[in-house]
């Protein structure tokens, strides 16, 4: 396909989705290869409105944080491989976003990822929750307990206490100290 | 004159004053001039429908007006969610003819961008004297860089030299002067008497080169510190905003030792940190007229206050490494943190902030 019969076929799809004039305007001023990778994966994967307008911001963002173009990051193995997988088109939408995600706040997953294995190490008994700031974005931990008894908010506060040092190694975390 | 303008308005009522004589005295010849009614600037001074870039536009046309509310007043960043400084702001003028992509005048002037430079600032001046006398043994630091950078534009307005005129002579004020520029050279003949400081935002070269369109160099900024401190000034440095770009904790230690080898820590007034942050309208703003920077792509999050900020465990370690850095430098360099909650400021240093009148008054005292 030639540039113009590529922006006709996004102008297309565009309208089918009814994208966002703004949003088409972005895709539109792209590199011609990351237009054409765009395209392509849109029509594999089916993307919804959406999911779409989520897909171009923050592959936008992450070529101007990588110095690098949209086409190239939809080129690495891992967004290959969501692309090329078996399964449904819903599941590899929500994986290429996900990915996508990751790529552009790598040290946020890996945070994540880091604090959630010492949540779960922690093997916290039924009626312990934990709350993560959301998206780390506070250093704020929330601990509830749900009890229905004195003994079990007696065992449940010893469960608690035998768990303190992961705890405060989790505050940590969260306060940026580790 | 170190930066452009591409036409200057007059307000009737401020024709024949001495600031609007001075400025259109140092203008270059071919600024166009024009004298507008006092109620028809906001119309006149307009950039036109349809302009690429409306808020660049406007830092290109400078009005000489009379401003009609007070002149002082309390930092509006100042919160009960957040440690303040007890900092109080002097608006002398609005709009800056530098050019940050993270500006929050991006949002705060959207609609009314142009550069305006107030006639009757000596105004000012009695506000002042009512806040001394009103609070006698009180001492406050009176900043002049909420809307504006204090020395932008000081080699055509001079103001500066009436400032330091006014405050070396008021026990109980200190002045602070911020700015990014260089523009020191109004100020180093004449005797601040210690109660005017200087204080100069420093980023990494990162930061400068991909952000701070227009700028002095750090490196620049660093020996006019110097240079203001060698003429009598006290200085301070505001790392705001710290970027946590990848590479940034190397950057700004090497940054701070840079600063460090040029003023000794005994010699820095204090310190500020503040991370990015961003209202979800100003990162719109920033990055439609910024797309290709970097440092406004950062890993931030939607923070309880509304504001897009660096992930918290990310930005309390830049903020605690820097911390440690400045309490290796062997003397204790006074430091805060800007629009951070108390239970940031006491987990980065170890110690729950003081009032913020006790804050404003320890850094206006030095």
């Amino acid at each position: 396909m030639n540039a113009d019969e590529i922006d006709a076929q996004i102008r297309m799809l565009a309208a089918g989705r009814r994208l966002p004039p703004s949003h088409l305007a972005r895709w539109l001023a792209m590199d011609l290869a990351s237009r054409a990778a765009m395209l392509d994966i849109a029509n594999v994967i089916r993307l919804r409105t959406g999911q779409l307008m989520t897909a171009l911001e923050t592959l936008e963002e992450i070529a101007v944080r990588e110095h690098v173009t949209i086409a190239g990051v939809l080129d690495r193995l891992e967004i290959r491989r969501i692309v090329g997988r078996p399964g449904s088109a819903p599941s590899r939408a929500s994986a290429l976003l996900e990915a996508l995600r990751t790529l552009r706040y790598p040290l946020l997953k890996k945070m994540q990822e880091q604090i959630r294995s010492e949540v779960a190490a922690l093997k916290l008994p039924r009626g312990i929750s934990l709350v993560l700031p959301k998206e780390l974005g506070s250093d704020e931990l929330t601990v509830s307990l749900r009890v229905r008894s004195a003994a079990e908010l007696a065992r449940l506060l010893e469960a608690l206490d035998r768990s303190r040092p992961g705890l405060t190694r989790i505050i940590e975390m969260l306060g940026g100290k580790k | 004159m170190k930066f452009d303008l591409d036409a200057v308005f007059v307000e009737h009522g401020c024709a024949g004053s001495a600031l609007a004589t001075r400025i259109l005295r140092a203008l270059p010849r071919d600024v166009p001039v024009t004298h507008v009614a006092d109620n028809e600037t906001r119309e006149a001074t307009r950039p036109a429908s349809g302009a690429r870039d409306p808020f660049g536009a406007g830092k290109r046309r400078m009005v000489i007006a009379r401003r009609k509310t007070p002149f002082l007043m309390p930092c509006h960043a100042g919160s009960s969610r957040f440690a303040c400084c007890g900092y109080l702001v002097l608006t002398l003028a609005s709009n800056c003819p530098m050019d940050c992509s993270y500006c929050f005048l991006q949002e705060y002037l959207a609609d009314n961008p142009a550069f305006q430079v107030y006639a009757n600032f000596t105004d000012s001046f009695d506000e002042l004297d009512r806040l001394i006398d009103n609070a006698r043994g009180r001492s406050f630091r009176v900043g002049t860089a909420e809307l504006a950078d204090s020395l932008a534009f000081d080699s055509i307005t001079s103001i500066s030299r009436d400032l330091v005129d006014f405050f070396a002579s008021r026990e109980n004020l200190t002045l602070e002067l911020k700015t990014k520029t260089d523009e020191i050279e109004n100020l180093l003949g004449l005797d601040p008497r210690g109660r005017v400081l200087v204080s100069w935002t420093l980023s990494p070269d990162a930061v400068y080169r991909s952000s701070e369109h227009l700028t002095a160099s750090p490196a620049a900024r660093i020996a006019a510190a110097r240079a203001v401190l060698d003429a009598g000034y006290r200085v301070a440095f505001h790392f705001d905003p710290l970027i946590a770009y990848p590479g940034a904790e190397r950057d700004y230690l090497l940054l701070i030792d840079e600063l460090l080898d040029t003023v000794a820590p005994k010699q820095i007034s204090f310190i500020s940190m503040g991370g990015l942050r961003m209202t979800p309208r100003l990162r719109g703003a920033a990055r439609s007229r910024f797309p290709g920077d970097p440092m406004l792509c950062g890993e931030d999050v939607l923070a309880s206050d509304r504001r897009f900020r660096t992930f918290t465990p990310l930005r309390l370690n830049l903020y605690r490494t820097l911390a440690e850095r400045l309490r290796k430098a062997g003397v204790e360099i006074p430091a805060y943190l800007c629009m951070e909650p108390a239970s940031v400021h006491e987990s980065v240093f170890g110690a729950a902030p003081s009032r913020p009148a006790t804050i404003g008054e320890r850094l206006a005292r030095g």
